[in-house]
């Protein structure tokens, strides 16, 4: 059983969405390779020194009276000898570290480098949730999302980091380490990505209650596949045509979801919560808390404060039919 | 002797207990629930003085959040990101009237202030009785309390994320509230 | 030689009394010596202008009347009596009282046409009748429009209203939550009645109208509720919608046809009111228009400015948010614009551009130019070409520290970065604050002096950006701000300004921020008021205070000038309020120093100063 859990634990330490022995580009890749490199080196030399350790323990050797007397000053052969192993590997564990330090400061500046065009995006933290705005130069053509990240393949992406409330850490574990969201300030690092695949970032700063439900999927396409899914992004949302979606909008418009959230097309400009224009393309509710299906969203828009207590989302008090026509509309935000 | 010394312990866990019974309070996040709504048969809507007969009934509300710091704080959130502070500022005062003096045009107990947010008022005040949850508009109540001192200290905030607009709640003198003796404008 | 000065009024010597057709009202007219060279001045002087419906040609005649805030059409506020002049100003004394029943701020002109005298108080926006004819001037009639109470909410500062219009036997005025009115002016009934903004989505209207050939414009408040700004044009005679012209959105919204031309390329391009936002912001980008239009017949082009682009913060609206802050020449017919000009793209502190273009032709650098003389409130005074829109100067008018200056070949305003607005950062010392160098309070142009007479105010603020959240209704501003004393401590000037030199001729400190209008006349006086309540009679050439009389509240209204009889007259409005003055309308606890959107901190020391107060003074020799 205890060997099964480790085992596990090995597992998922190794690959999957969230990890850092993962790489899924670039820069957490040379990481990874400076992580191994010194993993081996040091592993092979720890194990020379135990075992050495060992030798020198377990070797039987009588102790005569000289070994107790101090050394006195004419060094004979066997001293030389030693001095001669420990100076070698003394210079060996310098050299050792020198590589080292050459190969950590290589690795350091090529991912401090900062590539020169690249798509900016911008992140901000809110407890419990992330706000997303890929961010355009014509302004009409900012996108404006939440609690899902898409980026494209082999192609560097600036970061912006900043927060509304509290400090909150960026982390996606695949792709690169932790960099805080400090409100009343920006903080930039690049993101790289070469291969396509849905990686898990995860606040990585305790941020309140909800800290450990503060997840942000991260889409990797390719270049293609995100130039399509940018554009469909910028579309606002359509009147539905179904006449219970039409009704679920209504109960959208009129009641207290648009004082909060925002859904581009609709007279619904909130900011407190996330962004739902695509909120049906989603892959998961409450910043990673529930996969996106329409039990759990029901479920979420009625009581909230069971799945995530503390969530700034009040418990909502619905008629059923206003429930089910309210989540078909919102299912038609695609 | 020693049965004194157990009374005393006694007396001390007591007053120990209270006091952490107290702080308990102060600091439990009451997630989910169902306050109590003030309803128009209470005294919600009385805004006068003046009662017939010998004696004024005053049926009281208890806030439920007045002693809740967290709620308060929750309220405190609710009152910006809502845009109550957009008229009232951080208490005041711009569009709608101030929060922080000791003046009060409909009442300062909590189901009246509950009355106010929930129905609206009629000089400019919205009704936010489909906007809101019970639970949301008794946070605000407190909150709103907090502002001229009259929940406990203990609840307020002691101090502000953004810039110093003025004293924050904990360190604002407890106002004696009173009836406003300027009645609102009327378009007559 | 100014034109204006051989055109003056002597309405002394010379007055008509004329019965207008349909025989209501009578009117005073009055002839300048030139006017009977110019058979339409003359005509217009024997008929009246408050007989002829939008008649454009009242701007050398009849000074003996007011029948628009700014008197003319150009906007001057200048009037050719001379009665009271600059050797006997001292002499003016208290002739008549008359008390409006309200006790907010009141920013109205009194209104002169005839024989009677017109005031709108603010909310609820009481419309009175005084006859001058009768000893006391009695009121005549009075009307009560009884604006919904719940539009008091969703006015940013204070319930003001600035002003009525007589116009071919009509008196029209708009109402805070958004009605437009004509009543018979001799009568006070009411003729029509016409709903034009909706409180639910935060439109109020606390603006004068203007009324150009047979069509009242009317524009919208509500920059700090996520409006989308509009300017409607209402038909005089029947209230019926004629066109509307938003200030964002698409181009055939903004009404900009193949015949727009602005000068600078930044303001050229297409649907740039909805590209110069993020996606649906400009749905509620404010951008209304509450300060003053005025109109050139010569070119038949009607001028104006718009408003501050919403919420406040400028982090939530990338782009230049066209067409907020910008003044635009249009066609009073059809409302097309013809040119239009950004002043503050992306605007960082909430300045407006509504201030008023003054119109005047004067020799501009060797040549007699068409030209806009405009105080901005972004602390320029600009002046246009106001065929072209094209920007020949705009040199500061106070301390300024937000931007570095107009780049006059691209025509775009400058900003200091390290003043921009930013969320979650305080930023400390902007100049000038949110209110801008000058605000609504509308300046003076005399021919006489050739200056510009500026009441403005002298404030600087620390501002915070913080996240908006729209609600319809609701204010949606996103910015703390605490404004104080700018350099020199007082809050307060009333400047001589000359154009064609671009600085600064004579300029008066005041201790409070002077909210009220300026009048200037061929006696060479200019007035002022005070938000302490002084009424200030000063030397136009030399700013040397010649008279002052302390009214009961503070003036923060548009003071103005008639002749009756023969005789001159001297009229403003006392009662303190506005933005400036909420902490003592609004009864606003100074210890919040955000309060009032920051105006209550430099404002501390008002309810020492001033209390609530709507009474009209009328001033004579």
């Amino acid at each position: 059983m205890r060997r099964g859990t480790w085992l596990l634990l090995f597992a998922i330490g190794c690959a999957g969405s969230q990890s850092v022995l993962d790489p899924a580009g670039p820069p957490n890749r040379s990481l990874n390779h400076l992580f191994w490199a010194m993993l081996i080196v040091a592993s092979v030399i720890w194990i020379a020194v135990v075992v050495a350790a060992f030798w020198a323990a377990l070797s039987r050797r009588r102790i005569t009276r000289e070994d107790l007397e101090p050394i006195i000053t004419v060094p004979n052969e066997e001293h030389r000898r030693h001095t001669g192993i420990v100076t070698g590997l003394v210079g060996a564990t310098i050299v050792i570290l020198l590589l080292f330090l050459v190969y950590d400061f290589t690795v350091g500046r090529a991912l401090a480098e900062r590539p020169s065009r690249t798509l900016t995006i911008e992140i901000i933290g809110h407890q419990w949730w992330w706000e997303v705005h890929y961010v355009d130069p014509d302004p009409s053509k900012i996108v404006v999302d939440a609690n899902e990240l898409h980026i494209p393949a082999g192609e560097p992406v600036q970061v912006k980091l900043s927060s509304r409330d509290v400090i909150h850490s960026f982390w996606v574990p695949n792709l690169i380490g932790k960099r805080d969201l400090i409100p009343g300030y920006t903080s930039s690092l690049f993101l790289n990505a070469d291969r396509a695949g849905v990686y898990r970032a995860q606040c990585a700063e305790f941020c309140g209650t909800e800290h450990a439900k503060m997840a942000l999927p991260v889409v990797v396409h390719s270049r293609n596949d995100f130039a399509a899914w940018l554009s469909e992004a910028r579309a606002p949302a359509a009147v539905p045509n179904d006449s219970s979606a039409r009704d679920g909008r209504q109960v959208f418009l009129a009641g207290p979801c648009s004082s909060c959230h925002a859904i581009t097309g609709e007279p619904a400009y909130g900011t407190v919560g996330p962004n739902l224009t695509h909120l049906a393309s989603r892959k998961t509710l409450g910043a990673g808390t529930l996969p996106n299906t329409r039990g759990n969203l029901g479920g979420w828009v009625v009581d909230p404060q069971s799945i995530k207590p503390g969530v700034r989302m009040p418990s909502n008090q619905l008629a059923a039919k206003d429930l089910r026509n309210l989540l078909d509309y919102l299912q038609t935000l695609k | 002797m020693s049965s004194r010394s157990n009374g005393w312990r006694a007396t001390c866990s007591a007053l120990i207990g209270i006091l952490l019974l107290s702080a308990c309070e102060r600091e439990n996040r009451r997630f989910q629930e169902n306050p109590p709504t003030a309803t128009p048969t209470s005294t919600a809507l009385i805004v006068s003085d003046l009662q017939p007969g010998p004696g004024m009934v005053i049926p009281k509300v208890e806030a439920p959040y007045d002693d809740n710091a967290w709620a308060v704080s929750e309220g405190k959130s609710l009152f910006n990101s809502m845009n109550c502070s957009g008229c009232h500022f951080q208490g005041g005062g711009g569009i709608g009237p101030p929060l922080m003096d000791e003046e009060w045009i409909y009442g300062y107990e909590p189901q009246q202030i509950f009355a106010s947010i929930a129905d609206g008022r009629p000089n400019g005040m919205p009704a936010w009785k489909y906007s809101l949850s019970t639970q949301q508009i008794w946070e605000l109540v407190s909150y709103v309390r907090s502002l001229s001192g009259l929940n406990p200290k203990g609840a307020r905030s002691g101090r502000d994320d953004h810039m110093m607009r003025k004293t924050p709640e904990a360190s604002t003198p407890n106002a004696v509230p009173k009836m406003s003796s300027t009645p609102p404008e009327d378009s007559a | 030689m100014p034109r204006r000065e051989r055109t003056r009024c002597v309405s002394d010597r010379r007055r008509l009394f004329v019965v207008a057709v349909g025989g209501s009202l009578f009117l005073a007219g009055c002839k300048g010596d030139k006017e009977k060279d110019d058979p339409r001045v003359a005509l217009a002087a024997r008929v009246g202008p408050a007989t002829t419906s939008g008649d454009t040609t009242t701007k050398f005649a009849d000074d003996g009347q007011w029948v628009r805030p700014a008197k003319d059409f150009q906007g001057t506020r200048f009037s050719g009596l001379t009665e009271i002049n600059n050797t006997n100003v001292q002499k003016l004394h208290v002739f008549g009282t008359f008390s409006l029943g309200t006790t907010r701020g009141v920013e109205a002109a009194p209104i002169v046409a005839g024989t009677t005298m017109y005031i709108v108080t603010p909310f609820p926006n009481f419309v009175y009748a005084l006859d001058l004819t009768k000893e006391g001037m009695p009121t005549k009639w009075s009307y009560k429009p009884r604006p919904v109470n719940a539009a008091q909410g969703v006015a940013c500062c204070d319930v003001v209203n600035r002003g009525l219009v007589v116009d071919a036997g009509k008196v029209i005025f708009n109402t805070l939550d958004g009605r437009t009115i004509a009543l018979d002016a001799a009568t006070g009934k009411e003729l029509w009645e016409t709903q034009l903004a909706n409180i639910n989505l935060g439109e109020s209207v606390t603006m004068a109208p203007l009324v150009v050939k047979g069509k009242v414009f009317v524009g919208v408040s509500g920059g700090e509720f996520g409006v989308r700004g509009w300017l409607k044009a209402v038909d005089e005679n029947s209230g019926k919608l004629a066109w509307t012209a938003y200030h964002t959105g698409p181009d055939k919204d903004v009404l900009i046809g193949p015949n727009f031309k602005p000068f600078y390329k930044m303001d050229q391009g297409k649907d740039l009111g909805v590209s110069s936002w993020p996606a649906d912001q400009w749905k509620i980008g404010g951008a209304g228009v509450w300060g003053w239009i005025t109109y050139d017949p010569e070119l038949d082009l009607i001028y104006y400015g718009t408003a501050n682009p919403g919420p406040w913060n400028p982090e939530m609206r990338p782009g230049d948010n066209k067409w907020s802050s910008t003044v635009f020449a249009r066609h009073p017919d059809n409302g097309e614009a013809v040119w239009a000009y950004q002043l503050s793209p992306h605007d960082e502190h909430d300045y407006d551009g509504v201030n008023e273009n003054i119109l005047v032709d004067m020799d501009w650098k060797g040549t007699r130019r068409q030209l806009i003389l405009r105080p901005e409130r972004n602390g320029y005074f600009y002046v246009f070409d106001r065929k072209t829109g094209e920007v020949l100067s705009a040199e500061p008018f106070g301390f300024v520290n937000t931007t570095t200056g107009v780049d006059l070949k691209t025509g775009r305003l400058q900003y200091a970065p390290e003043k921009a607005t930013r969320i979650g950062q305080v930023v400390r010392y902007s100049c000038p604050a949110a209110p801008g160098m000058k605000d609504w309070q509308p300046s003076a142009y005399s021919p006489r002096t050739g200056l510009v007479y500026i009441p403005h105010q002298n404030l600087c603020m620390d501002e915070e950006g913080l996240e908006a959240n729209y609600i319809a209704g609701t204010p949606y501003v996103g910015t703390n701000v605490k404004m104080y004393a700018g350099p020199g401590g007082n809050r307060g000037f009333f400047d001589a300004w000359d154009p064609v030199g671009q600085h600064k001729v004579w300029s008066i400190k005041e201790d409070l921020p002077v909210w009220s209008g300026a009048l200037v006349t061929a006696g060479d006086v200019a007035f002022y008021g005070t938000m302490d309540g002084w009424f200030k009679a000063v030397d136009a050439r030399t700013g040397n205070p010649l008279w002052q009389f302390k009214t009961g509240s503070g003036i923060i209204s548009q003071p103005m000038t008639y002749s009756y009889g023969g005789k001159q007259y001297i009229a403003v409005l006392s009662g303190v309020g506005g933005w400036s003055g909420a902490i003592v309308a609004g009864g606003l606890d100074a210890r919040d120093s955000s309060a009032a959107l920051g105006f209550v901190n430099a404002m501390k020391d008002l309810p020492q100063k001033s209390t609530k107060g709507g009474m009209l003074y009328v001033f004579a020799l």
